[in-house]
């Protein structure tokens, strides 16, 4: 056979250059904006980025959780925001439609969604469940031949930009997580309402508010996948989300180390430049040490997701261990650049207070080593 | 038939792998370059070959194939042009190419051209102005050349109307602008819009086996081995060299005067101006 | 066709890996080992010093090359005047010449040029090659192309020098295809090999980063585009004769296809320091918009662009575009002259890259001299001021 080129290392290289050409100079600006990057955001749509993991005769890329990361890690090497961003509307924004929606929500929903006309967003939290889904008191009532749904969901990423909501919802309390069901919910539903942004510590461009639902009538078209099956439709992608959130993570390690690993060898004091130091040389071989291992897991991982399986266990020892690394990585690029690690002209700064952000997405850490301690029988 | 009004323009565009200059670093101490680990990327003036090419594409509905010479990992850049938007790639590969000159470069990619010509029609030949390793800028009006195609240098907007271009020529403080007969060779050095990214399905589309990619070796396009590699080379590198060892301080000592002077001096001596 | 490396003999010195202008060559476990970019080119055969790279890439036999004799110069001629690198090309090539022991000639073309004629005598050629014709007002490739080429044909030289002008850098590779004959791009060295009398040619390559010496052993003539600005002039000789070999001129419709429509003078291009060959800096030493002028006449006097520190863009020396650093733009030019800054690592992070420092700064401990490859210590409002008037004279 003719050759072929690896899909892995040119998408790599083709992100890493949108990156460098396009992400880079303007990551800064963007940030301290503190709006949705809608640019870039339909830079990456135009590049037909956001159908990467759905098959092509669906309109999508026909890529794979390995390439999915893969893009995830490099944009998050420049703006950690915009991957974020990028990465929900590829996977949580738009899963439950490719999965259930009929044709008519399709061209209307999610083909506009992927062509980056659509922001979706993806809601979970609650005021009183966090973590603990089991407590998601957002209710979906059968109502005639639809569907109602009311209460009040937190900490929605996207959420002042979205046109569409994917609402996780109680439609039989007496089941516990068993009742839980996703409902589509389009911005323009009368009883939707959004609150004005929050301010946050980091990923200043993502846009993150409450959504309240005031007695939302939806058609029962809207009710995602088959009643009762809501929670089995999560599982099926949460080993993925979770190993998104560690290829962030490693995205975002990476661009705190290169910061360290340059400035350290710019910088002298002392009559040397800082890393001939032993306690420099130290923090950057333990990071370059813990980056390698994030990367083997990462890529473990999603090629066992990419094989069928789901790796329960291990997305959450990735998700937790690459997002320790990057909190780790950006600590000491900020320790190594002395009082520039300080200033808002460095990106170093945005590092260390993006990598907060990850902390809590698919699992705080205290409930992953939870589970990851009853997945080993312990 | 190149010509009928009813036929799409065909336009061959060329294309080289060359080592990413971004990423290629100067050891700050000895200042010679460091070249160890450094990806091979598409040569950044044929982007804006083939964002010539696809405009044409966008306006006209021109068929774009993307040449390239180089060895077997060069495929990348020709993947890199179908994700573009181009319609066919070929490669160029085989022993014999190696270590070619421009002389040898280009009659290799001359051969080429006429292999596709004898498969159909083609109207237009589109390079970069120069390959940023190399950096001869010779390709181009060598292969025009061979082909015996009028060819206009330097261009940054390019209009095909019938049989015949209109393109802005970009010289030192001014622009030119010519009409040139099809078929013709262009070299460009800028682009009325950025070059487009690659679309993501496209290239992993590029990356199959379905993919229209071929790989052409000497026998395909029947070029002798006297004539192409370098064997077939008229110059030859004898030696490199960086152009400067460590940097050693000189204080140059004085009046201003005899400061300036000294530093003039020096300056002409590295011929820096 | 084939190098490979003779592993009891390869110390892994590593000078293969340093000449190898394609990074193809590699030092593992102490032994030299090529890699998949190696294009066989041969210039590791030439740097190994312990005869332990083998290859089976013979030379060639050469032809007799004794009947093409004198060096030629084309002549770029630009609104009636001779462009001011022929006559620089001349004086290169009168040097040549006369280590070869033969002659200089020129190739003048145009429509009525004839003028010209004792300039370039007094600027040392021999002869001059002199066509002239309607169709060669104003420049043409094909045009051009088939009157040299006939020239050449007819009258057998051994080295071709032409500018590596726009018009050069279309011509010459045009020129070498239809005469088969290898070309070396933008030259900044031209040097005649002692033992047999070739003509090598160095030239930047990647982008400035390496150099390369290059012969061209079999074909004659031995062409050159040669960058402008590099080569000296010659003394002039006043009143010297040069024989005119005049050239009758027969194009071709096919020679004139390509027509000029318009031509229009373009304004500044937005700044790009980043592609910038010199770059004149200035610090808080300038003292205000007054010193940032100076350093302006400078980068002017040197075909340069004006940067500075972030301390001149904060003060509004200087467009922010125009900042040099870890927060502002990282430049690599052939010279970077710094002029009034002291050097803080945030502004030396973005210099670094350049091939050639120079720092002009009145405290000799100031850190840019660490940096720098020629220190100036003084004042700059004397020091720049004497290097332009320097430079005026020259000129
Ligand atoms: C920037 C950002 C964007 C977000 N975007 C979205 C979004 O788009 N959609 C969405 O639905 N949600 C979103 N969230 C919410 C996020 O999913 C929740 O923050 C996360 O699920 C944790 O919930 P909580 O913050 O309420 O913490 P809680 O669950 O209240 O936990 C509080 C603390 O208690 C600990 N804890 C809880 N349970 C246990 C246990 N069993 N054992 C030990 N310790 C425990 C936790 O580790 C934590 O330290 C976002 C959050 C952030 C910060
Ligand atoms: C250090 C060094 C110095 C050299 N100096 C010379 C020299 O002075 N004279 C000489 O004859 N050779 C020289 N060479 C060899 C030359 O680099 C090769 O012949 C090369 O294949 C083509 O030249 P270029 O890279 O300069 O391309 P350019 O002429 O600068 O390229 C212009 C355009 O031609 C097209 N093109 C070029 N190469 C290819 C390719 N392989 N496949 C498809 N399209 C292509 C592209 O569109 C490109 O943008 C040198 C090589 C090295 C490493
Ligand atoms: C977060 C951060 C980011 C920064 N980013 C950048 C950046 O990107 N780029 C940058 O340049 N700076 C940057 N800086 C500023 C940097 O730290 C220095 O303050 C700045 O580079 C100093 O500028 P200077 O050399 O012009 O001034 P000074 O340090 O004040 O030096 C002036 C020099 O001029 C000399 N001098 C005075 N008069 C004369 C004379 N007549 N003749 C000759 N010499 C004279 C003096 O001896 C002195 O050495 C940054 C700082 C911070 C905190």
């Amino acid at each position: 056979m003719a050759p072929r080129s690896d899909p892995q290392k040119l998408l790599r290289q083709v992100m890493a250059r949108f990156v460098r050409e396009e992400v880079a100079p303007v990551a800064r600006q963007v940030d301290e904006s503190g709006r949705f990057p809608r640019e870039l955001f339909v830079k990456l749509a135009q590049m037909h980025a956001f159908g990467l993991r759905y098959p092509v005769k669906n309109g999508g890329a026909g890529g794979n959780a390995t390439l999915y990361c893969i893009m995830c890690e490099e944009l998050a090497q420049g703006l950690l925001s915009l991957a974020a961003i990028a990465a929900k509307q590829c996977l949580m924004a738009t899963n439950f439609l490719h999965r259930f929606a009929d044709q008519e929500m399709r061209q209307r929903y999610f083909l506009p969604a992927l062509r980056g006309e659509l922001v979706g967003s993806f809601c979970l939290t609650e005021p009183e469940a966090g973590g603990d889904l089991g407590r998601v008191s957002t209710t979906a009532v059968k109502d005639g031949d639809g569907w109602v749904v009311s209460g009040m969901k937190t900490w929605i990423t996207n959420a002042p930009v979205a046109d569409f909501f994917t609402v996780l919802c109680q439609t039989d309390p007496e089941q516990g997580i068993r009742g839980l069901n996703f409902f589509f919910v389009p911005r323009g539903t009368p009883g939707v309402q959004v609150s004005p942004g929050f301010q946050t510590l980091g990923t200043r461009s993502t846009e993150i508010s409450e959504v309240a639902f005031n007695d939302c009538r939806i058609p029962a078209r809207f009710l995602l996948g088959q009643e009762g099956k809501g929670l089995g439709a999560l599982l099926a992608i949460l080993a993925e989300i979770r190993a998104m959130t560690a290829a962030l993570a490693l995205g975002l390690a990476k661009a705190a180390y290169q910061a360290g690993f340059q400035y350290a060898k710019e910088r002298s004091a002392f009559g040397k430049t800082i890393n001939q130091y032993q306690l420099i040389q130290s923090k950057i071989a333990r990071l370059a040490t813990d980056i390698w291992a994030a990367e083997l897991m990462l890529y473990d991982t999603t090629a066992k997701i990419d094989a069928g399986q789901r790796p329960s266990k291990e997305s959450m020892m990735v998700k937790y261990f690459a997002t320790e690394v990057a909190c780790r990585a950006c600590d000491e690029a900020t320790r190594i650049l002395g009082a520039y690690g300080y200033s808002m002209e460095y990106p170093v700064q945005r590092y260390f207070r993006d990598a907060r952000f990850l902390l809590y997405g698919g699992g705080t850490h205290e409930v992953l080593q939870t589970n990851i301690a009853r997945e080993l029988g312990f | 038939m190149p010509g009928q009004p009813d036929s799409p323009l065909c336009v061959a565009v060329l294309v080289k792998q060359v080592p990413d200059s971004a990423e290629i670093k100067m050891d700050p101490r000895t200042g010679t370059l460091i070249r160890e680990g450094v990806p091979a990327v598409m040569n950044p003036d044929d982007r804006l070959g083939l964002e010539t090419a696809l405009a044409l594409k966008d306006s006209l509905g021109a068929l774009v194939t993307a040449l390239s010479m180089g060895p077997i990992q060069a495929v990348d850049v020709l993947s890199e042009a179908l994700a573009m938007g181009a319609d066919r790639g070929v490669l160029l590969s085989d022993r014999n190419f190696a270590g070619a000159d421009t002389w040898a470069t280009s009659f290799t990619l001359g051969r080429a051209l006429e292999r596709l010509m004898s498969q159909g029609p083609l109207d237009l030949v589109i390079c970069g102005r120069q390959a940023s390793d190399g950096d001869t800028a010779q390709i181009g009006p060598q292969v025009a050349e061979h082909l015996g195609w009028p060819q206009v240098t330097y261009v940054e907007r390019l209009e095909v109307e019938g049989r015949e271009l209109r393109a802005w020529r970009r010289l030192p403080g001014l622009v030119q602008k010519v009409l040139c007969p099809l078929p013709a060779v262009v070299t460009v050095l800028a682009t009325p819009q950025a070059p487009r990214w690659p679309l993501v399905d496209r290239l992993l589309w590029a990356c199959r086996e379905a993919a229209p990619l071929e790989v052409w070796d000497a026998a395909d396009i029947e070029a002798p081995a006297a004539r192409t590699g370098l064997k077939g080379s008229l110059t030859r590198v004898v030696k490199t060299f960086s152009p400067k060892g460590q940097r050693v301080t000189q204080w140059l000592e004085g009046t201003a005067a005899e400061q300036s002077q000294a530093l003039l001096a020096e300056l002409r001596g590295h011929k820096l101006i | 066709m084939a190098i490979w490396v003779i592993a009891d003999k390869c110390t892994g010195c590593g000078l293969c890996v340093k000449a190898c202008p394609y990074g193809a060559m590699q030092v593992q476990d102490k032994l030299a080992a090529l890699g998949p970019r190696c294009t066989q080119c041969g210039a590791c055969l030439e740097a190994c010093k312990f005869e332990a790279l083998g290859s089976d890439l013979a030379d060639e036999p050469r032809p007799d090359l004794s009947g093409y004799r004198g060096v030629w110069v084309f002549c770029e001629v630009q609104d009636g005047a001779l462009a001011r690198v022929s006559l620089e090309l001349l004086g290169q090539g009168a040097r040549l010449a006369a280590e070869l022991g033969q002659t200089l000639a020129t190739v003048l073309l145009g429509e009525d040029v004839e003028g010209l004629v004792p300039e370039l005598a007094a600027q040392g050629a021999d002869r001059v090659y002199l066509a002239q014709d309607a169709g060669l007002a104003a420049y043409s490739t094909l045009a051009y192309t088939r009157v040299l080429s006939e020239l050449i044909a007819t009258h057998r030289p051994n080295i071709l020098l032409l500018g590596a002008t726009p018009l050069g850098r279309d011509l010459a590779p045009r020129l070498s295809r239809r005469l088969d004959l290898g070309l070396t791009a933008d030259c900044t060295e031209l040097a005649i090999d002692p033992v047999d009398g070739g003509l090598w040619q160095t030239r930047p390559a990647f982008g400035g980063n390496v150099m390369a010496t290059i012969v061209t052993p079999t074909a004659r003539p031995q062409m050159a585009t040669v960058r402008p600005g590099v080569m000296a002039l010659g003394p002039r000789r006043d009143g010297a004769q040069a024989e005119v070999v005049r050239h009758p001129v027969r194009l071709e419709p096919g020679d004139l296809l390509v027509r000029l429509l318009a031509s229009q003078a373009q304004g500044q291009r937005p700044v790009d320091l980043g592609a910038a060959r010199v770059i004149v800096a200035g610090g808080r030493g300038c003292g205000g918009p007054q010193g940032m002028e100076l350093l302006a006449q400078l980068a002017q006097a040197l075909g340069g662009e004006l940067g500075g520190t972030r301390v001149a863009v904060e003060e509004g020396w200087l467009g922010q575009a125009r900042q040099i650093g870890q927060t502002g733009v990282t430049v690599r030019p052939d010279l970077y002259i710094a002029c009034g800054i002291s050097g803080a690592i945030q502004h030396r992070a973005g210099c670094l890259g350049a091939r050639y420092i120079v720092a002009i700064n009145r405290d000799r401990r100031a850190p840019i001299f660490s940096v720098a490859d020629y220190a100036l210590a003084g004042d700059m409002f004397k020091i720049v001021p004497a290097m332009l008037a320097a430079l005026k004279g020259a000129a």
